[in-house]
């Protein structure tokens, strides 16, 4: 039998088995060779061997792991040969390292196999003497089950990772943990323990440092240069791609403020406080918090530096915020002047400025009304406010058109300064900005109501020679339509600055003191202001309502204008009565005669064309005010039923149609 | 002959003839010397590999599944005992390919942790394969013996190819496969080693089970990316739905059981559904909860003395304690529910009664031109003016008006259990659910509170229906109540003059049966049914152990209240409503009529004390007036007679249902009839 065992078999086993070795380190032997035959390659056995088919089955089969190794080594030796450069990083380095101490276990066991295969193969009869520990090819099938399966793992990482890197590497391998074989779950702990440790170093100094330490651009958050006043919006972002999926996305937001944070106290705070936070948070977790001591596995422990880190750092920045830079008192201080939350001031400085605005806009100084403002805030309580936030507020001229009154271009300007800027952006400015032209043209409409009641009080005007029957009539008709606006500007004004400002800010107050960040703040004032815009009619979806308000207002001047012309006359006439009723004293009778007739005459025309305008303006009052409140209820984004509600509580304008 | 066979069968080779070419014949051998051909090539075979003279036929479209074939013309004694052989090899084969094909990633922990199992028993058997190579190599390694060792692995391979044939062709996955290894371990009971083996494949399978059971029982977390385990949690659902949705299915939906439970958490299976769900709560809250898990109570130890299922007890236990303790003392529940009860249960009376002055004007609109701003405002108003202002809960209070009669809403819910559900019964009374056509905000006006998570859990938008339903129809009686209350008090207008044999005695007399009819009713819904139930509830409250408990009691009592404030019985409710609309009309029509005849009787009282003497004028007058009278004491005959018809008419109802042991009718029949049910 062992003749023609021999015969069959033109190569002794046991040199296959140490080609088989060979193989397994990726070498070519003297009869197993690295083919590629039609697209498929492994090491197989020439053909022109002459071999039982069991043999070659065998061989193939051993021969895998070579061909797997082949395949993982070329990986490693292809990203070896690149480091350090940006392909790889330090992800990938870390990744390779793991993968070659793996490999060094797999050589330990290959040094001890080539050991066996020293040893004779037994034959029959030849017991005596004899070493246990040989290799036969299938003893070799035994002994290479359990690294086949490593290696079969290894290179499917392999091919899993091939482009990609850092945090989108960690990523992908965390994908291939999730596995059942306690075997595999335990490589993969090992691999992954060693491929996040650098992700969690630079976690670790992005949260207590406030360092990118990421030379490869492998972390999921990435900085760019930009202008310190946008380092908080733009400064850095979160790269999705990286950001492996044991990191959950608000971990990740978290991590992402928390740096930010500190470099936004760092560079637009000018703050060393964060450092003592830091170390802080740092000494609270404990152990684990030393450079490179944080792993995968220990997911929980990086978690809970985080938070730690995060809740320091974020009380710091908004204890910064709050004591040094006094974000309240500003906020209030828009508030009270931009948003005219001050009245007596308001009142004043609308007082002293309105004749100057009537001018046009290009002969008005913007010196003038920085003085006149000036005026307002001594003559006001404003004056017992912080010089320092007085300071910040100036008048802002905005640019102007031809035919633009100085009304269209007055308006006040807040600058709160560095560090924030932050909050109250150009961008924000420029919405208090327009929200301010709205109040003020409001309060200008008010304004002129008021005084038009100065001239038209009754008391100012009886006892006249000229309080005719027709006077009267007309009188009334004009208080009236007053009577009407003034409910309308009224109830307007008080659900603008009550309903709208006031609540608001009640809730904008809430938010701020429970805020714990920076990002809570700004959103916080991010609803503050769009509240303010939705419900005062400043958005974009009620600009039609927006449209005919402004109408109602533009008819409200109109007939203030009419009015002072008219009241003028009226006057003009009273005095000239009054003066004409002393010669009459005199008796002078003739003459008083003539000049009163001509005076009635005069009078009588006057009224009879001040009918026809208060007509006019009634209508169109009326027909203004009859679409706004039409409109009033289409607004379904704002909940204006009771603006409607008071401006029709008697049920006047519901019964009149 | 041999020769032939051999040449027949030579096909059966054809596929690997690369090798086949020096094959010698084995016929031409003496049996001595096939006998080793034959062993080596057994060997192979043992490993799933093809030999000189034993060859492979794969089974087209099944994977994994071989036949071996041996040479025919070999010495056939030998022939027999390889056939032997052979399902050895065949079923390492077809475990092999199993192991293989189950270690992918999309096959499920299970899976590759029972194949890891089965990898390092065929890693044993291989070894075992090795050592018989080592004997044969020395050349003490016959056929028999040969035989001799495969005895030990014989069965198990043959356990576990049945295994995981079974595996294969129902292509299980998850509790599939535990249930199956489980169902295998039981029918293999008999063969010790088989048995073991099994077990411990099981243990080792389940192992990746326990660990995506613990994360769920200790952190209320599935982390389950293959599809395995027996919960699933449906993400569409929102926590928000509670406060918004009538038919809100969260709590019951939100995590689900799925079929295929592990055979061994079966029993446990709602234990463990719950416990995460209250973690889940809890983590919903804010509130981060771990069970604390010390080394020893880990989960992943299964055996047979159910250690584990202690363990889920235990952390069932701790789940429940704390969500229930977080809800009560936290969020407060009891104290929401006693402020609900103040409110919609109108406990509270001033501020009631408040609102109902300041908003009458506008509640006797019809609902569509209601102003529910207005009534908010009101409702404000109403609650910081009384002494609902002291109590925190009062800013939730808001209020809604209805477009429909209460009666209809009722008819609507249909999961509402009760008679309505009979199909004659909803059949007669659809076209009388018609709407009533001068319904006004009195009857559709309702409160309504606003409530949080969790605690949307127990007060769900059903709840509220619920609660809003008993208190439109406490309103409504309320209001009724309050109309014959003006209705008296316009009659006390006549207690300076006489009135015998006017009309107005006999109203007077009508007035206070209603009023007593009215009150009457309210007694009996508060205090005989509202305070004795809420008292009960609020005791078992605080005994309950676990959030369902609390949810079910809850539900409980509101439903006790609605069958006993007769809001599910559509035929009483019918008759009582129709007292009511009666009470109303007598109400409203009095106060029209008796302004109108009050000029003559007070000119009377003014003439009787001025002028005696005038007796027979002013018996004359009386007379005219009692002429003047005879219409309004018309209809207010009529309006006696209809009451009395109506209320008789609830006789028979409430003592037929009386003796449906339904005791809680015949205490509405004594407040309600008095001394008539007595009679």
């Amino acid at each position: 039998y062992s003749v023609l065992v021999m015969d069959d078999n033109e190569v002794e086993e046991s040199a296959l088995v140490r080609d088989v070795l060979y193989a397994c380190q990726g070498i070519d032997g003297r009869y197993v060779n690295y083919r590629s035959v039609n697209g498929v390659d492994g090491y197989d056995l020439p053909d022109s061997l002459t071999l039982p088919r069991s043999t070659r089955t065998m061989v193939r089969k051993l021969c895998e792991i070579g061909w797997l190794y082949k395949k993982v080594k070329g990986f490693i030796d292809e990203s070896t040969s690149k480091i350090p450069s940006e392909e790889v990083g330090t992800v990938g380095q870390a990744f390779c390292s793991a993968l070659n101490d793996e490999l060094t276990d797999y050589y330990k066991l290959l040094a001890v196999l080539e050991s066996h295969s020293m040893n004779p193969i037994p034959t029959p009869g030849s017991d005596s003497g004899l070493h246990g520990n040989y290799l036969s090819l299938r003893r070799l099938d035994v002994w290479l089950a359990e690294p086949t399966v490593r290696m079969r793992l290894m290179a499917v990482l392999v091919d899993g990772c091939r482009v990609l890197k850092g945090g989108a590497m960690v990523g992908a391998i965390h994908r291939h943990a999730k596995h059942g074989d306690p075997l595999v779950q335990d490589f993969m702990g090992r691999l992954l323990k060693r491929v996040c440790s650098p992700l969690f170093e630079m976690v670790r100094s992005w949260v207590l440092e406030g360092e990118l330490e990421d030379i490869f651009s492998e972390f999921f958050i990435v900085g760019q240069p930009v202008k310190v006043e946008s380092l908080w919006q733009e400064g850095y972002r979160i790269e999705p791609a990286m950001l492996p999926s044991f990191i959950s996305p608000t971990l990740a937001q978290r991590i992402f403020r928390t740096g930010k944070s500190i470099n936004f106290l760092r560079v637009c705070c000018d703050d060393s406080g964060w450092a003592a936070a830091a170390a802080d948070a740092a000494a609270h977790v404990g152990t684990s918090t030393s450079r490179w001591g944080l792993g995968y596995g220990q997911i929980d422990a990086l978690e809970a530096l985080v938070i730690e880190a995060a809740k320091r750092i974020d009380s710091h920045l908004m204890d910064v915020i709050h004591k040094r830079y006094r974000f309240k008192d500003h906020c209030l201080a828009i508030k009270r002047y931009l948003l005219l939350g001050q009245g007596d001031f308001v009142q004043y400085l609308m007082d002293i400025v309105g004749p100057e605005l009537s001018e046009p806009a290009n002969t008005i100084s913007a010196f003038q009304l920085a003085g006149l403002l000036e005026a307002s805030i001594r003559a006001s309580n404003a004056q017992y406010d912080d010089r320092d936030i007085l300071d910040r507020l100036k008048v802002k001229m905005m640019d102007y058109s031809d035919g633009d009154r100085g009304w269209d271009v007055f308006s006040l300007e807040y600058d709160a300064g560095m560090p924030l800027d932050t909050v109250f952006t150009a961008l924000v400015m420029k919405r208090y900005l327009k929200i301010f032209n709205y109040l003020w043209k409001l309060k200008r409409v008010e304004h002129a109501l008021t005084t038009i009641w100065k001239t038209m009080k009754p008391n100012c005007i009886v006892k006249s020679i000229i309080a005719k029957e027709g006077f009267v009539s007309i009188l009334r008709k004009c208080q009236v339509i007053w009577n009407e606006m003034n409910h309308f500007v009224t109830n307007f004004q008080d659900y603008i600055m009550f309903e709208v400002l006031e609540v608001s800010w009640a809730q904008f107050y809430d938010e701020m003191e429970s805020s714990k960040d920076l990002d809570d703040l700004l959103s916080a004032h991010e609803r503050y202001l769009e509240s303010i815009v939705e419900k005062s009619l400043l958005g974009e979806r009620s600009s039609t309502l927006r449209a005919s308000l402004f109408g109602l207002f533009e008819v409200i001047l109109r007939f203030r204008s009419h009015a002072d012309r008219w009241f003028e006359r009226i006057y003009e006439l009273q005095s000239r009565g009054k003066a004409e009723s002393k010669p009459k004293s005199k008796e002078i009778g003739q003459r008083l005669e003539g000049a009163g007739k001509a005076m009635t005459q005069l009078a009588g025309e006057l009224f009879h064309k001040m009918g026809e305008d208060l007509d006019q303006i009634a209508k169109d009052y009326s027909n203004s005010l009859d679409i706004f409140i039409k409109q009033l209820p289409l607004q379904q984004h704002v909940d204006l039923k009771f603006l409607f509600f008071r401006l029709d509580f008697t049920e006047y304008y519901s019964c009149r149609k | 002959k041999s020769s032939q066979m051999a040449q027949a069968s030579k096909p059966l080779y054809q596929y690997d003839l690369s090798s086949r070419g020096n094959e010698k014949d084995i016929a031409s051998f003496a049996v001595s010397v096939q006998e080793p051909f034959l062993i080596e090539d057994l060997l192979y075979a043992l490993v799933g590999i093809e030999g000189r003279y034993i060859s492979i036929k794969r089974i087209r479209g099944k994977d994994g599944y071989v036949v071996f074939q041996i040479d025919t013309s070999m010495d056939l004694a030998l022939q027999e005992l390889t056939s032997r052989i052979f399902p050895l090899c065949e079923g390492y084969v077809l475990v092999n390919h199993f192991v293989e094909s189950r270690s992918h990633f999309k096959n499920g922990f299970v899976n590759h942790a029972l194949a890891a199992a089965i990898r390092a028993f065929l890693l044993d058997y291989q070894a075992m394969v090795a050592q018989l190579e080592h004997q044969f190599r020395l050349g003490k390694l016959s056929s028999q013996g040969l035989w001799f060792f495969c005895q030990r692995m014989m069965s198990s391979m043959n356990a576990l190819a049945v295994l995981v044939e079974k595996a294969i062709t129902d292509n299980v996955s998850g509790s599939a496969t535990l249930n199956l290894l489980e169902s295998q371990v039981k029918a293999m009971a008999g063969d010790n080693a088989v048995r073991s083996l099994l077990e411990r494949m099981t243990e080792c399978a389940s192992a990746a089970y326990f660990k995506i059971l613990e994360r769920w029982v200790y952190e209320g977390v599935i982390d389950d990316p293959y599809g395995e385990f027996f919960i699933s949690e449906n993400k569409s659902l929102q926590k928000e739905s509670l406060t918004e949705d009538y038919d809100a299915k969260y709590w019951e939906h939100r995590y689900k059981l799925k079929d295929g439970v592990p055979s061994f958490l079966r029993s446990v299976s709602h234990t463990i559904l719950t416990t995460g769900k209250y973690l889940n709560v809890m983590r919903e809250c804010g509130h981060h909860v771990q069970v604390p898990v010390s080394e020893n109570s880990k989960l992943t130890s299964f055996g047979p003395n159910h250690e584990y299922l202690e363990r889920i007890k235990a952390a069932y236990d701790f789940a429940s304690g704390e969500l229930l303790t977080l809800i009560k003392n936290k969020y407060d529940l009891i104290g929401k529910l006693r402020s609900l009860k103040r409110y919609l249960l109108v406990d509270q009376g001033d501020f009631l009664v408040h609102f109902m002055d300041i908003a009458r004007e506008e509640l006797s609109k019809s609902p569509k031109e209601v102003s529910a701003e207005k009534l908010q405002s009101l409702l404000d108003l109403a609650l910081r003016m009384t002494a609902a202002a002291s109590d925190p809960c009062h800013e939730e209070l808001t209020c809604c008006v209805e477009k429909v009669s209460l009666q209809k809403t009722l008819a609507t819910l249909k999961d509402l259990p009760g008679p309505v559900s009979g199909g004659n019964d909803a059949a007669i009374e659809d076209p009388e659910l018609a709407e009533p056509l001068n319904i006004t905000g009195l009857e559709t006006f309702s409160l309504s509170y606003k409530v949080q998570w969790p605690l949307s859990l127990v007060i769900s938008r059903k709840a509220l229906t619920k609660y809003q339903m008993i208190f439109r129809l406490l309103f409504h009686c309320k209001h009724v109540s309050r109309q014959l209350c003006t209705a008296w008090q316009l009659h006390q207008g006549f207690r300076a003059c006489k009135i015998l044999g006017t009309p107005i005695s006999r109203s007077s007399i009508l007035c206070r049966s209603m009023l007593k009819f009215i009150d009457s009713l309210l007694h009996y819904l508060t205090f005989e049914v509202l305070e004795p139930n809420w008292h009960m509830m609020h005791d078992r409250l605080l005994t309950a152990k676990s959030i369902d408990e609390v949810i079910e009691f809850h539900d409980l009592f509101l439903h006790k209240c609605l069958k006993e404030c007769l809001l599910l019985m559509p035929q009483l409710l019918k008759k009582v409503e129709k007292l009511k609309a009666l009470c109303l009309r007598y109400a409203t029509s009095i106060q029209v009529l008796i302004p109108s005849m009050n000029m003559l009787p007070e000119r009377d009282a003014k003439l009787a004390t001025t002028a005696r003497i005038k007796q027979s004028q002013l018996k004359e007058q009386q007379l005219k007036l009692a002429l003047e009278n005879t219409v309004i004491s018309d209809s207010i005959m009529k309006f006696e007679n209809e009451f009395n018809v109506e209320l008789q008419s609830l006789v028979p109802i409430l003592s037929r249902n009386n003796s449906q042991s339904e005791p809680y009718l015949t205490h509405l029949a004594q407040c309600i009839l008095g001394i008539r049910a007595d009679q």
